[in-house]
């Protein structure tokens, strides 16, 4: 029993990063970011080659996993979105251009770093007790930087200029644009930052059950089940999709069945969405 | 004779009382219109009775059948057919087929009649066009049915708006806000073109805040105000009616209509 | 040959039959029967690319449907594994004709659509969007964890369709299958059904205030897509003559997505173009082994920045640029 528990705040920590590079990106420019699954992936094979190739320190690697995602989401939104968002007629078409980023980037990844899954040993070795559960020191490091980084978001959505830019942004562009706010920038800023949330929580992942070059898609799923949960662009709502899908899976792999966890968490999703198909916490627009 | 019934009509939000157990009856060939002070409830009203919101309690009748409750989609069927506020139509299509499109309820063929083209969906198809084409000229908008719609001037599309509605076979039109923002020019014009309508056949229920033009055109009035009725009356009646000139008393002048 | 449905003048007034109908078919059949036939009679490599082609492009005309209602459906690949497995366990376990089972799975798929269509499809946007993803994978456990006849959740040894024997002859059998899909499709999209589609998909509120059963139409639709996506799902799952729960991923649903999206979704035969030339390009591009994935996902973005409206915009783009250039 307690090791559920801890097994589901693990994960939820974990997750709520990827929930929240999401939910920053679609707030801010109503995309919702397909690659996101495979920025996650750059992200823990980067760790891994700063790591394990260069031999520096974990600190080190997801710093640059960071910087490096952060940098592709930011040159991704410059170049390519903003460009297909001006000379659209159909809202659509930056759909599509997430889904080709997507494409792209996992290719890349898939010609740089193969197909092998690839792991790093954990930082700090030993195991702790907590009831009758095992709690792994490498994952309490783990989610304790999770949190921080939780924190950190949440503080600087709320209490820094750029990240209540941000805020505005998400709730209504053109009052943003007339306050005088670059909006340009800020989108960029916005995706930057949602991407290295992405790329951050690949590196950290890698740690614990290590990365392959094609689990983007997989990933990309649980953020839109977190978001579906939760509500789209809505801040508490990514975290509280990430608990429920946090909980959910420690829950049913304790219990069930590999592939049947999955199945139960959909259908289970897909009776809430019959209910409240805007989520917990979103807007009711659909 | 009482064609449509508003009985009781209540609605509220939450804590808050929109529409407050609203009763009257609008009669057959008749303009009827609601009037208020901005805020006075008349949009959940309007809504409330073209059934594009579920009433708390109260209901509205046609010929003595009840449609509050009904789909929007059913209402329309019975005959009754609203406008929207802001400049709504099929914006990729051109005039002429935006109001072609509205004539479904015109269609005696059905959806598989329709795939295979049979004789009487053809005959359909013909129907509507000319349908079409005599309500955009009969509007003043002949001269653009081939213009997209989204090319068209603002007033254009308020008017392609009635033209839309009107192809949809109404008994009675619920017209929103019908002058709202005109000039004295073009509300002259709109209220030529709703006595067309009523020419037509067509009963016409109007919500509007503009005093003026409501006092030309209205053979009955309802007014409004912090969600329920306060009067009701021919314009001559409401126009002196104490209870209404305070419930608008620190609007404009201009808006009284004096 | 581009059929442009918007703006396209008189609205229903033509019949299947008559000379509209068949110019509009004539070139693609000419194409499909004569063209290629010709040109690839002795490769049945190729031959298998472009039946595989045209059994896509069936899928993707589908998913075309959707999109005409205003709404993104990745979850065609869904109803292709519906549709394949319907195919697969009726002609293993219960012997039946494929030409029995084509139908067939295409009814099981328009039912199962028509079911979970008619409460999802008040979603829009995103939310739709990642539903239909979420379907896409949901089919694909239930497949793994419910179908038992192997490990793995697969089924082996599909007969193949009686009387159909060389890669030719399933060439033909999907040519003509995408020929009558293209033929209801393009008529659908201009007979009065297709005008309210095109009305709600512009304003859903404006069209319910006309009397359109809004709800009832989407789920028309829906089913229609669905239906598609079930038949093209047996049409390959007797091709290859095994099916797995992993024939149809999240990725098969967005490529039918793709397809249209490429070729132009103004046009119906938008669907078609973006299928037959992404899947030639990938096959052309395979010479360049390594490369290959990769130069697919950027030609997909080149596409999306300068042709967001699909290939078949260009004809009205380059008018465009040539009249203003005078």
């Amino acid at each position: 029993m307690e090791q559920i528990l801890v097994n589901g705040a693990i994960l939820s920590a974990n997750y709520a990063l990827i929930a929240l590079g999401i939910t920053l990106i679609f707030g801010i420019m109503n995309v919702l970011n397909f690659a996101h699954g495979q920025m996650f992936m750059i992200g823990g094979l980067i760790v891994y080659t700063v790591c394990v190739v260069f031999k520096l320190p974990y600190a080190v690697g997801l710093l640059s996993a960071a910087v490096a995602v952060g940098l592709i989401g930011m040159l991704l939104e410059r170049t390519l979105f903003q460009r297909v968002m001006r000379i659209s007629s159909r809202e659509e078409n930056t759909m599509l251009l997430a889904v080709g980023t997507a494409l792209l980037l996992e290719n890349i990844a898939l010609y740089v770093f193969g197909e092998k899954q690839r792991g790093i040993p954990p930082m700090v070795s030993g195991v702790y007790r907590l009831g009758s559960a095992f709690l792994p020191a490498n994952r309490l490091l783990v989610f304790a930087i999770s949190l921080a980084l939780i924190a950190a978001v949440l503080l600087f959505v709320n209490f820094t200029r750029q990240g209540r830019a941000m805020r505005a942004l998400a709730q209504d562009r053109t009052a943003t644009m007339l306050m005088g706010v670059d909006v340009n920038r800020i989108s960029m800023l916005g995706f930057g930052l949602g991407a290295a949330l992405a790329g951050i929580a690949g590196g950290l992942l890698i740690s614990v059950s290590g990365v392959n070059a094609g689990i983007g898609t997989a990933i990309s799923t649980k953020a839109f089940i977190m978001i579906m949960i939760g509500g789209a662009g809505v801040i508490g709502g990514a975290l509280l999709g990430a608990v429920a899908l946090g909980f959910a899976e420690a829950i049913g792999y304790a219990l069930f069945p590999g592939s049947v966890t999955y199945l139960l968490i959909f259908t289970a999703l897909i009776l809430f969405l019959l209910i409240r198909p805007q989520g917990i916490m979103g807007k009711p627009w659909g | 004779m009482s064609f449509l019934k508003v009985e009781g009509l209540t609605k509220r939000f939450g804590g808050l009382v929109a529409v407050n157990g609203v009763s009257f009856a609008v009669n057959q060939g008749e303009i009827l219109s609601v009037i208020g002070p901005n805020g006075a409830g008349k949009s959940t009203l309007f809504k409330l009775i073209g059934s594009f919101m579920t009433p708390s309690a109260g209901r509205v009748l046609l010929d003595g059948a009840v449609i509050s409750g009904l789909s929007p989609h059913k209402v329309a069927r019975t005959g009754v057919v609203r406008t929207f506020q802001e400049t709504t139509v099929f914006k990729e299509m051109t005039a002429l087929q935006n109001v072609v499109v509205a004539h479904q309820l015109g269609h005696s063929a059905g959806p598989v009649g329709a795939f295979f083209a049979s004789p009487a969906a053809r005959a359909d198809d013909r129907r509507s066009q000319e349908n079409a084409e005599e309500i955009l000229t009969y509007l003043g908008l002949g001269h653009v049915r081939n213009e997209l719609a989204r090319n068209l001037p603002h007033g254009y599309l308020r008017t392609l708006g009635i033209a839309i509605a009107m192809a949809a076979s109404p008994r009675i039109l619920l017209l929103d806000e019908p002058f709202a923002g005109m000039n004295p020019e073009e509300t002259d014009r709109a209220v030529d073109m709703v006595e067309g309508i009523r020419r037509r056949g067509i009963t016409v229920l109007l919500v509007e805040h503009d005093m003026r033009a409501v006092m030309r055109i209205s053979d009955r009035i309802v007014v409004i105000s912090f969600g329920s009725k306060i009067a009701e009356g021919t314009p001559a009646e409401i126009r002196d009616n104490p209870t209404v000139i305070e419930a608008y008393l620190g609007q404009d002048d201009e808006t009284i209509g004096h | 040959m581009a059929t442009s449905t918007e703006a396209a003048g008189t609205i229903g007034a033509t019949s299947p039959g008559s000379r509209k109908a068949l110019i509009a078919i004539l070139p693609l059949a000419i194409l499909l029967y004569a063209v290629v036939p010709f040109i690839l009679r002795g490769q049945p490599y190729w031959l298998n690319v472009m039946t595989n082609a045209a059994i896509l492009s069936f899928g993707s005309l589908g998913v075309w449907v959707t999109f005409a209602i205003g709404r993104v459906n990745i979850a065609q690949g869904a109803f292709a594994l519906l549709g394949g497995y319907t195919t697969a366990i009726l002609s293993t376990v219960f012997g039946l004709s494929f030409w029995l089972c084509l139908p067939l799975s295409g009814v099981v798929a328009a039912l199962v659509g028509t079911l979970i269509g008619w409460p999802l499809l008040r979603l829009r946007g995103i939310y739709f969007a990642m539903v239909t993803l979420s379907l896409t994978e949901a089919m694909r456990l239930l497949f793994l964890n419910t179908v038992t006849l192997h490990d793995g959740g697969g089924v082996l040894n599909i007969p193949r369709p009686a009387g159909i024997d060389t890669p030719l002859d399933f060439y033909l059998f999907a040519a003509t299958l995408l020929l009558v899909g293209y033929l209801a499709v393009w008529r659908l999209a201009g007979s009065r059904i297709g005008w309210v589609f095109r009305s709600m998909r512009q304003n859903e509120e404006l069209a319910m205030s006309i009397g359109i059963n809004v709800a009832r139409y989407r789920v028309f639709a829906f089913a229609f897509c669905s239906a598609m996506g079930g038949m093209a799902g047996a049409s390959f799952a007797s091709l290859q003559q095994n099916i797995y729960p992993a024939t149809y991923t999240v990725t098969d649903s967005i490529n039918f997505m793709l397809y249209c999206f490429l070729g132009g979704l103004d046009f119906v035969l938008g669907p078609i173009v973006g299928t037959f030339g992404l899947i030639i390009a990938f096959e052309l591009l395979r010479s360049i082994q390594e490369y290959q994935a990769l130069l697919y996902g950027a030609l997909m973005i080149l596409v999306m920045l300068f042709l967001p409206n699909g290939v078949l915009s260009l004809p009205s783009i380059l008018g465009r640029f040539w009249r203003s250039g005078r």
